[in-house]
């Protein structure tokens, strides 16, 4: 497959100053003020560049270049405002940044059609933005307001930054803290922070028609090779779905849903009463009792099924029990282990970030429900991207979930990409080589 | 040679058994066996624009209901055949597939029947009998499946899990296990609505007097709102032992009916309390239950037995069958058990005036056709035609003098 032509670049180092930290939104009002500025004009060139692009097929040079200076200018200021980044970042969009992202060097030829409807063509992937790192917005640089006799109108300036979008705050509200009493960002949120980011910048390339490429959800796609991945985490999730969709599941998938509403509530019951159980068990013997922690993991497999299947992550109807194995997106979950009895002790308090995150991806997972009811019914088949995008949000919730559920005491980790043994040792040569 | 006889005999005795407890059950009402019920000429009673009216919206409302009748058997003959390829859409065993196929088959039902309840519903607004906006009938509706899907799922898991576990034999524990769940919505039914107390004190008085007229313990009376969906005047007996209470819908108490027709009213609705209609009912449900679970066990045994899902689609059209050929002995039962709700609100209410005045204005009030055509009669009306309401308060007239 062709690689996109908005391409993410991280070479950030997690180190954070405290001071900078702590004052962050303060610090970066002179961007907000240049970044509104920016968006203002911005609105202008674009709207003159629809209208050429429209009759000569591409760009102007001059527009792209200073459309891709626009796109590149916001991939810093959100990497410095959400703390993906450190360095304060320069006002004129300058390639080299910790966060950046590379753009055609050349305005491409594009279709016409594409062109005159791009508004429209672009609202699914500005709706996934809003729930990842923000992207176009209608109220948020100013106004100008005037009244007339008949009463008062206000006229808003449309940007093309309007504000974070869900993981990118959540992130961003996680990181301050971490930044604050670590002078580091965790990996995992720097990583799903410029994920989001880098979703933002294609969004905004493809909306202002600096390429004709479509956004792409695809995490692994936005970020391998770019960032390491994280080690594997006890608790995740083997995707073998074939992406086919079922139009008439999909058009009742909500109905049929319910039956499965019905049980996970009625399971739930009793796996609320196993957690409280297990929890003492944890801090008397420092290990989980046996049968509740496999009731329990059950019950989590059985929801990651359930909620893949409902929110058009997989296709076939789930079983009732939580079989591992038996879904085509299914939950690898740990054994029981010794788990730390502080993290277990106070695990209602410790699961507040992570709760955090997940209620970010708990959006975007509804946000790419949504799409994907439509995509499945017209095209019986789940965009991949979108799917890797609720296979990442799943997996991440079903962490938080295992934590939650005292399945594991390692914490969840927000990084996008899928977790990968670290490459083996070099081994050592039968012959010993000596330096001489 | 000599297991033949044998179950010969055994499906004999059953079915004399069946009869005579029909038979016992027909027999408990009140109605004097041998009342005779005058001829009505129906232009006595109505006028011929009223009758012309009726007519009409009843016809289309008939053909309305065999198309929509004929789509279902269609759906269902085409899904019992093709069905099981939906198998594929599962990852669920064997039970959670049936469910699927189950559930996947009432939705096909529901799409192909949609327009006809939408055409359904424009008549109904056409004649000012509802009030419902057809995205709400429609967004109503589709909830209404998701309600039936629990229900199926329920049905077909006992029916599957039984099946699985006992072979030929399960459709005795899954028929008491459908028995039982009918008891249970009989008893919970009243709790599932959204009611309020009757306010009007003097109504109330008189639900009392009728009450100890007809020797049933307190039952509350409440209203229901339903006059942002309906004009469509109705009233209802509902629950056991202590869910038990009338359910007077605020079309019937919006002053279009005197105090006397509401008397009335009331007093058929606890007659039915008072002959134990609902255990009845539930009496009834068990009679059919049974040998028509038998049924499906056989019928099923072509594909595997109901235990495996391929039987699930066969399982729907044989019911969806079964249950058209029970239609008109369900109706009849139906009519028989209202009729004697009728006779012991005349026999409470001595006010055979009121009676007929009430059931002249059903005519006005619902369209409801004082007269319909035989087929009519045995498929659809699960009440005496309005004709047969009347002759019957005429009948009481007589029958009151004699006695």
């Amino acid at each position: 497959m062709e690689p996109h032509p908005v391409q993410l670049a991280v070479t950030d180092d997690l180190v954070r100053g405290r001071a900078t930290v702590f004052f962050r939104i303060i610090l970066a009002i002179p961007v907000f003020v240049w970044l509104l500025i920016w968006s203002i004009g911005t609105f202008f060139v674009a709207i003159a560049g629809w209208f050429v692009a429209i009759f000569t097929k591409k760009l102007p040079d001059g527009i792209h270049g200073f459309l891709c200076r626009y796109v590149r200018y916001v991939v810093h200021v959100h990497g410095y405002v959400a703390l993906v980044t450190e360095p304060y970042p320069g006002f004129g969009g300058k390639p080299g940044y910790p966060l950046d992202v590379t753009l055609p060097d050349a305005p491409a030829e594009q279709s016409r059609a594409r062109v005159f409807f791009r508004f429209v063509l672009a609202l699914p992937a500005i709706a996934i933005s809003q729930a990842l790192g923000g992207s176009i917005g209608f109220n948020t640089s100013g106004s100008f307001n005037g009244s007339s006799s008949g009463g008062s109108h206000s006229f808003r300036f449309a940007t093309f930054t309007g504000g974070g979008g869900a993981l990118l705050f959540a992130v961003f509200f996680l990181a301050w803290f971490v930044g604050v009493f670590r002078a580091r960002n965790s990996k995992g949120l720097r990583d799903a922070g410029a994920y989001a980011i880098g979703y933002t910048a294609h969004v905004l390339a493809y909306f202002l028609l600096v390429t004709e490429h479509y956004p792409l959800s695809d995490p692994a796609a936005m970020l391998g090779g770019r960032v390491e991945p994280p080690p594997v985490h006890p608790v995740h999730v083997v995707d073998n779905d074939d992406l086919r969709r079922s139009r008439l599941t999909v058009f009742f998938r909500l109905l049929l849903f319910i039956p499965h509403y019905v049980w996970l509530g009625l399971w739930g019951i009793a796996v609320a009463f196993s957690i409280f159980a297990n929890w003492f068990v944890l801090l008397f013997r420092g290990t989980p009792a046996g049968s509740l922690h496999r009731f329990n993991s059950r019950y989590l497999r059985y929801a990651l099924h359930v909620y893949s299947f409902l929110l058009l992550v997989a296709n076939p109807f789930p079983g009732f029990t939580g079989l591992p194995g038996s879904y085509p997106v299914d939950l690898v979950l740990p054994d029981p282990a010794r788990q730390n009895r502080w993290k277990t002790g106070f695990r209602l308090f410790l699961v507040i970030p992570a709760a955090i995150v997940a209620i970010a991806l708990y959006f975007a997972l509804y946000v790419t429900a949504v799409l994907n009811w439509f995509v499945g019914l017209f095209r019986a088949r789940s965009p991949e991207g979108m799917h890797k995008l609720g296979v990442y949000a799943v997996r991440y919730i079903a962490q938080y979930a295992a934590y939650y559920y005292l399945i594991t005491d390692v914490y969840p980790n927000a990084s996008p990409l899928e977790g990968a043994e670290p490459p083996p040792e070099p081994e050592p040569t039968a012959e010993p080589q000596y330096a001489w | 040679m000599t297991r033949s006889p044998a179950r010969a005999a055994l499906v004999a005795a059953l079915a004399v058994a069946w009869i005579v407890s029909a038979y016992l059950l027909w027999q408990t009402s009140v109605v004097p066996g041998s009342l005779h019920l005058p001829h009505i000429d129906v232009h006595d009673y109505f006028s011929a624009a009223q009758l012309r009216e009726a007519a009409r919206f009843g016809q289309f409302s008939s053909r309305l209901w065999i198309a929509s009748t004929v789509v279902e058997l269609v759906v269902f003959v085409l899904y019992a055949k093709w069905g099981v390829r939906f198998m594929r859409e599962s990852a669920a065993g064997p039970v959670g597939t049936g469910m699927l196929l189950g559930m996947i088959g009432f939705a096909l039902v529901w799409l192909a029947e949609l327009p006809f309840d939408v055409l359904g519903l424009w008549w109904e607004r056409r004649h000012g009998l509802s009030h419902e906006g057809y995205f709400t009938h429609v967004t109503a509706n589709w909830f209404a499946l998701g309600g039936q899907f629990i229900f199926l799922c329920v049905a077909l898991g006992v029916a599957m899990g039984f099946a699985r576990w006992l072979g030929d034999w399960w459709w005795i524990p899954a028929a008491a296990f459908f028995v039982g769940l009918a008891t249970l919505f009989a008893f919970v039914d009243p709790y599932l609505l959204s009611t309020h107390k009757l306010h009007d004190a003097e109504l109330a008085g008189q639900v009392r007097a009728l009450e100890r007229a007809e020797g049933v313990r307190h039952v509350p009376v409440v209203v229901q709102h339903v006059h942002t969906v309906t004009a469509v005047p109705n009233a209802e007996a509902m629950g056991l032992g202590p869910s038990r209470r009338i359910v007077l819908w605020d079309t019937l108490v919006d002053g279009r009916f005197s105090e006397r027709e509401l008397r009335v009213v009331l007093a058929h609705e606890i007659g039915h309390l008072a002959r134990h209609h609902i255990r009845k009912e539930v009496a009834w449900y068990a009679l059919f239950a049974f040998p028509g679970v038998y049924f499906l066990m056989r019928i099923t045994r072509r594909r595997g037995g109901m235990g495996e899902p391929e039987a699930v689609p066969l399982a729907l059209l044989a019911l969806v069958v079964l249950g058209l050929l029970a239609l008109p002995l369900q109706n009849a039962i139906s009519r028989h058990m209202e009729a004697e709700a009728d006779w012991m609100a005349l026999r409470t209410t001595h006010d055979p005036a009121a009676a007929t005045q009430l059931f002249r204005q059903f005519v006005t009030t619902t369209l409801d056709e004082p007269s319909p055509s035989t087929w009519d009669y045995v498929l659809l009306e699960n009440h005496p035609t309005i004709a047969q309401r009347i002759a019957m308060a005429q009948a009481w007239r007589s029958w009151s003098a004699r006695h």
